[in-house]
């Protein structure tokens, strides 16, 4: 196993506990729903209640710069994390948040879509730039190194783990990784996870209720 | 004379349709994922694109789709995602099942073709060329727009 592998691995590790205690926090949720005592926002993908601060981060953003979470207090930020060798999952979560951005008309400016890579040693901020744009142009890349890379994805419960892919000659590696999408509201609180595969309508109903905050 | 080659254009219309009707392999709404070509950083990031359809097996027996090709790719390959408790697997199948009277779905987050080095960027609006070939079936071949 190289040192790459195995950073993955421990943060993979540190961060999967994590994961499930979100994921419990979203069942418990959905569980009150169904008893019939709706969460006070009515969110329909799994909401933080009560909201909690979202943890704040700064890293090389694929538009030049610096992203820094909390200088986005206004707007909603959407916050997804994926690698641009991903054919499926990944381009699946930025093409329906793109169909959100596209259905919020005029208040699709105060939605900001932040796309943080989990696939430092092969995410060139060029790469991550032309994947995330080729979606919307107003969606940033956010890459750096493991060593800045690996703190978001835990402070997110967000599980990453390397995996090489059998027989491959030159050897080539996939990566596991949960996809939730994060709801960050305009005051920079954590408010809603929805998990790969909540359907476009219900994204869009919980952005909105941000919006009108 | 006129109603001949009306009656014999129902008989044509009518072959195509019994054709249509027969053949035990149906393909319904493939589609690509859009996908840029974009700089490559080392082995495993070869641009690719997903590919989807839905296979409806009408045939008396069961198939499989055993490999599949794009005319926009080098190669393509069957993959399948697997969500285990919120953490998205993908792995590599060597064929997808269809059993008599089966619909099985090539969908976001589940089996899909992986098209692999693409030879452009696609856009939506453009279309590629799949063909997807059956154990039983043999070739069959699509074109599915690009999304």
């Amino acid at each position: 196993m190289s040192t790459g592998e195995r950073a993955y691995v421990r943060a993979g590790r540190l961060v999967v506990l994590i994961a499930l205690v979100v994921y419990g926090a979203g069942a418990v949720e959905r569980a009150a729903v169904d008893a019939g005592s709706p969460p006070s926002a009515g969110f329909r993908a799994g909401a933080f209640d009560p909201p909690r601060g979202a943890p704040d981060f700064a890293l090389p953003a694929t538009s030049g710069g610096e992203f820094r979470l909390s200088r986005r207090l206004g707007k909603v930020v959407a916050l997804a994390f994926g690698y641009t060798s991903c054919p499926d999952v990944c381009p699946t979560v930025l093409a329906e948040l793109s169909q959100v951005r596209a259905r919020l008309g005029a208040s699709a400016k105060r939605v900001q879509v932040v796309y943080v890579s989990v696939d430092p040693e092969r995410d060139s901020p060029a790469r991550l730039r032309a994947y995330v744009e080729q979606f919307d142009k107003t969606f940033l890349g956010l890459t750096g190194s493991m060593d800045q890379l690996a703190p978001v994805w835990k402070a997110y419960g967000v599980a990453v783990a390397r995996k090489d892919v059998p027989g491959s000659t030159p050897p080539i590696y996939v990566i596991h990784h949960s996809a939730s999408v994060f709801l960050v509201d305009t005051i920079g609180r954590l408010r809603v996870m929805a998990p790969f595969g909540t359907p476009v309508d219900d994204l869009l109903h919980d952005v909105r209720i941000l919006l009108k905050e | 004379m006129r109603t001949l080659a009306a009656l014999s254009l129902v008989g044509l219309i009518g072959a195509a349709g019994a054709l249509a009707q027969d053949a035990p392999i149906r393909l319904e709404n493939p589609w690509v994922r859009r996908a840029p070509v974009m700089p490559d950083s080392g082995p495993g990031t070869e641009s690719r694109a997903a590919g989807y359809v839905t296979i409806v097996n009408r045939g008396a027996a069961r198939d499989a789709l055993v490999s599949a090709a794009a005319d926009v790719a080098e190669r393509v390959e069957l993959h399948e995602t697997r969500n285990m408790s919120g953490m998205l697997m993908m792995e590599g199948v060597s064929r997808v099942a269809v059993e008599r009277g089966a619909r099985v779905e090539l969908k976001p987050g589940s089996y899909h073709l992986m098209l692999i080095r693409l030879k452009r960027p696609l856009t939506p609006g453009q279309s590629v060329t799949l063909t997807l070939q059956f154990e039983r079936a043999g070739p069959i071949t699509t074109r599915a727009g690009v999304r």
